[in-house]
């Protein structure tokens, strides 16, 4: 069944500065869409208004969640996730005080996770071997890698069809960028996920992006249809990779 | 003069005093511990507590343990209820350090006034059959009346220990006040965890406040004496740590128990905040903070 994601014409911001300036972008079936874009262009302004936590002041938003139409502007938080889409947030936003596994298994509080929750576990331990070598350890006493991993296999908990990662490469040293983005593959082909992930780092983001967005102060600057169309754009090519 | 007897009764009348503080300081380390109200009415409830077991009893002769876990459901209900004016009136706008504390002052002396109002400021207490027995081990002594407090906390403790441990709203609880988008972020709704929470905290002082009108006689305005203890407690348990709360109110227990028998009475009311000001100068997370 398919899952996907459209944005038309969305305007969002914080109070009287308007960050979103009428973005529309898509995210079809089984794809990996990359959303580039440096600090401050809006990419977390827009993975937030897909999840209500900021509400777009005007434009639509909607979600297809196994052949199932959504609108997901007015929905709260929980309610977007419940509908199966999830985010990995900027910061990584994990329960430092709460363990490995304890973190893990909040990942799978909606109903629909509840049933899958020994299989999705025993998924992310072996996918994340050294979630489980650390499950009784607290969170917040890991290295950002371990952090990242852990925010990664916490929002696979939750089930998703649709999952959004804002920036999983902030903080992190290039080796564990690169095997971030590896693990993201690796989750998104054993899950059959819909990705749409944000990222500065071009070089390591088209590695498995079917395609990509150029965010540029709000608006969307460029929209490459296929990994060569974004690596020969000038525009890139100027920003991203310094030639 | 410290001999042997009167010590190890001192230590074994302290351990089961501090049983009972643990009962009275569990509500706290959810809502204040865990969710960071600070709900200073606490100890008011539990007098609410001690009311509800004196009223029941001297009517009906029930059990004041009994009462006290019958009464639970309804305890949790009004304290469900409470939370939401609290989070509707001063959460929701940011307003809940000071107005907040504000509101939980009113609300004790509402409870105080109402109790002095209905049952004037007499000494209450209850009737049941263990009340006056004692065992005898050796030279300690264990009377029934502390004994089964302590039984009973203990329990409570355990099974609070055990819910927010090992079931999802447990540590929805335990994970609110840390994160709350992220939380969202799980599918949930931190106000309902943190409305649960709340009212999970205030059922347990149905509990407590039998255990206190078992050990002795109360009055409206007992409960002021425990607004310290129960937050040097949570504060020493390392803030929402129950395991770290139990320990803490052993100490706390002991402590008090001690200087009482060594140095008098009058000495007991400052254990609390001693051990309190001495464990925030060398250990201030708490002696069991995480």
């Amino acid at each position: 069944m398919a899952n996907s994601l459209s944005i038309e014409g969305v305007r969002a911001g914080y109070g009287a500065v308007q960050v979103l300036e009428g973005i529309s972008l898509a995210v079809r079936d089984g794809e990996t869409v990359a959303l580039l874009g440096t600090n401050g262009a809006g990419k977390s302004t827009l993975m937030k208004a897909v999840m209500g936590i900021v509400t777009p002041s005007a434009g639509r938003i909607a979600a297809v969640i196994d052949d199932v139409e959504h609108d997901l502007v007015g929905k709260t938080p929980e309610e977007v996730v419940d509908l199966g889409i999830a985010l990995v947030p900027e910061g990584r936003r994990l329960f430092p005080k709460l363990t490995v596994q304890e973190n893990l298994l909040m990942g799978a509080s909606r109903r629909a996770a509840r049933g899958r929750i020994d299989e999705n576990l025993a998924f992310c331990f072996e996918t994340f071997p050294v979630l489980a070598e650390r499950r009784g350890q607290l969170a917040g006493s890991m290295s950002g890698g371990e952090q990242q991993m852990l925010a990664l296999a916490r929002a696979i908990m939750t089930a998703p069809k649709i999952l959004l990662i804002d920036e999983p490469s902030v903080g992190l040293a290039p080796i564990f960028v690169a095997r971030t983005v590896e693990k993201i593959a690796e989750l998104k082909r054993r899950f059959g996920l819909t990705v749409l992930m944000a990222e500065q780092n071009f070089t390591q983001a088209i590695k498995i992006a079917d395609r990509g967005y150029v965010i540029v102060h709000g608006h969307i600057e460029f929209e490459g249809e296929s990994r060569e169309s974004m690596q020969n754009n000038d525009m890139i090519r100027r920003l991203y990779l310094g030639m | 003069m410290v001999t042997a007897d009167l010590l190890a009764n001192a230590v074994v009348a302290g351990l089961l005093l501090g049983g009972f503080y643990a009962a009275v300081a569990i509500g706290l380390a959810i809502i204040f511990g865990q969710l960071d109200i600070v709900n200073i009415a606490h100890p008011a409830f539990i007098i609410a507590g001690a009311y509800t077991a004196y009223i029941l009893n001297s009517r009906f002769g029930i059990d004041p343990v009994l009462i006290g876990v019958l009464a639970a459901p309804l305890f949790f209900l009004a304290g469900a209820g409470i939370y939401r004016v609290y989070y509707g009136a001063f959460e929701r706008t940011g307003q809940e350090s000071l107005s907040g504390l504000a509101f939980f002052f009113g609300l004790m002396f509402i409870i105080e006034v109402v109790l002095i109002l209905v049952y004037g400021v007499d000494y209450r207490l209850v009737q049941a059959g263990y009340i006056g027995e004692s065992w005898r081990i050796g030279f300690v002594d264990l009377p029934f009346r502390m004994l089964v407090p302590f039984v009973v906390a203990v329990a409570l403790t355990a099974g609070i220990y055990l819910y927010l441990a090992r079931t999802f709203t447990g540590r929805a609880i335990q994970a609110v006040a840390q994160d709350r988008l992220a939380l969202q972020l799980m599918g949930v709704n931190p106000i309902r965890v943190k409305q649960w929470a709340f009212g999970l905290g205030i059922a347990t002082a149905a509990i407590a406040g039998a255990l206190l009108i078992i050990i002795g006689p109360v009055e409206p305005s007992v409960g002021r004496q425990y607004i310290g203890r129960a937050f040097a407690i949570v504060v020493l348990g390392g803030m929402g740590s129950i395991s770290g709360m139990f320990i803490a109110a052993l100490i706390l227990g002991i402590v008090e128990s001690l200087v009482n028998t060594f140095m008098g009475p009058s000495w007991a009311p400052a254990v609390a905040f001693g051990v309190l000001l001495l464990t925030l100068a060398l250990r201030p997370s708490g002696l069991f903070g995480r």
